[in-house]
């Protein structure tokens, strides 16, 4: 029995420091996601600290069969795509604070010029992420920052594989399209690679 | 200009031949659309994962902490509001006899008493009716018309414990 199924089991007999450490495990991923999905970072520790507390309340009904990590960001992204529906109804536009922006560590910082482009780009992707769908902007989430299957994605959002598939390809162009529209300053140089997926 | 299949590689990946990696570049550098796909595919490959602020499992403790307490007050709150209304359903449905009980309390429980005494001396009554039959009818009945009721009954009541236990036979594992 690995250290994860323990802290459920101990968790969902009522143990709360467990339960601490499932948080204390998944709180970047969690926060990661909310964070990618309501692009401001006050609206993520919300919406993360919430995801824990549903998780919390609704521990005793998780099926142990199903992945842990799997179940969890399917809450979180749930919770996000509520939050962001209830928003889109009650007509507050999502306006980007470059100051309240999180910062992004990187534990691999070869060179401060190659630091500076990524952080850019980064950048860049968080703006353009904000344009899309809320569903599709889970699936990108999911299977970029989290490393998800598909098949994980399709469990988490409560989707098809193939409507995985289309959504991935459908968010890809939107995201293509907007890095066009992008201001000046956050282009990036495309080094003479080929490809960057080869 | 056609961007197959250069769209199709960005998008899946496959592993590419010497010759479609130049074709893919030399389409690169006329298309704008395609570029900003790959690119997009470098930004995505190369994300890193956003961390909350320290201490955010404290901040997590202390929201549990307080989501507890508020749940708790919430319950007690809960159930004052239904013990209340319960209370005031039951005076409303028996206004009209505490009402008597408030304006006239003796006459009521003397009406009360008077009722309990006429309903103990009927009950008597009949129970002494009822011994008297049940002491001289026997004599009157053959053992024969006995003994086809002892039959009826215990026929009966066969019948009725075996309609009863195929209706309610209960599937297993439910």
């Amino acid at each position: 029995m690995t250290d994860e199924t323990t802290w459920i089991i101990q968790a969902q007999q009522g143990d709360e420091d467990a339960f601490t450490l499932l948080v204390e495990t998944y709180q970047k991923p969690v926060f990661n996601l909310c964070y990618r999905m309501l692009g401001e970072p006050e609206a993520a520790e919300d919406a993360s600290q919430e995801t824990f507390l549903k998780v919390y309340q609704n521990l005793a009904r998780y099926d142990r069969e199903r992945p842990f990590a799997t179940w969890l960001l399917s809450i979180a992204a749930h919770h996000c795509i509520d939050r962001l529906r209830r928003k889109r109804f009650s007509s507050i536009s999502i306006d980007e604070d470059e100051e309240g922006q999180m910062d992004i560590p990187d534990r691999f910082a070869p060179d401060p010029e190659s630091e500076m482009l990524k952080q850019q780009q980064g950048e860049k992707l968080h703006h353009c992420l904000q344009s899309l769908d809320p569903i599709d902007r889970a699936a990108v989430v999911l299977r970029y920052w989290q490393d998800c299957s598909e098949l994980e994605i399709a469990q988490t959002l409560k989707l098809t594989v193939p409507a995985v598939k289309s959504r991935l390809h459908r968010a890809r162009l939107a995201l293509a399209g907007l890095w066009d529209e992008q201001p000046a300053h956050l282009r990036t140089e495309r080094k003479p690679y080929g490809s960057p997926a080869f | 200009m056609d961007h197959r299949p250069f769209e199709d590689w960005l998008h899946d990946n496959p592993t590419l031949s010497t010759d479609q990696k130049r074709q893919l570049n030399a389409h690169l550098r006329t298309c704008t659309s395609c570029t900003a796909l790959a690119e997009v595919k470098l930004a995505l490959e190369t994300v890193s994962l956003a961390a909350p602020a320290a201490g955010f499992t404290d901040r997590f403790t202390v929201r549990l902490a307080a989501r507890k307490k508020a749940l708790k007050r919430r319950n007690f709150w809960g159930f004052v509001i239904l013990a209340l209304s319960v209370l005031g359903l039951l005076g409303l449905i028996s206004w009209p006899v505490l009402k008597d009980l408030i304006q006239s309390p003796v006459n009521l429980l003397a009406s009360w008493f008077a009722s309990l005494a006429s309903f103990f001396t009927s009950f008597q009554a009949i129970f002494r009716a009822g011994m008297v039959l049940f002491k001289v009818v026997p004599g009157f009945i053959p053992t024969y018309i006995w003994l086809v009721v002892l039959f009826a009954a215990g026929g009966w009541s066969l019948m009725w414990v075996v309609s009863l236990m195929k209706f309610t036979k209960i599937p297993q594992g439910v």
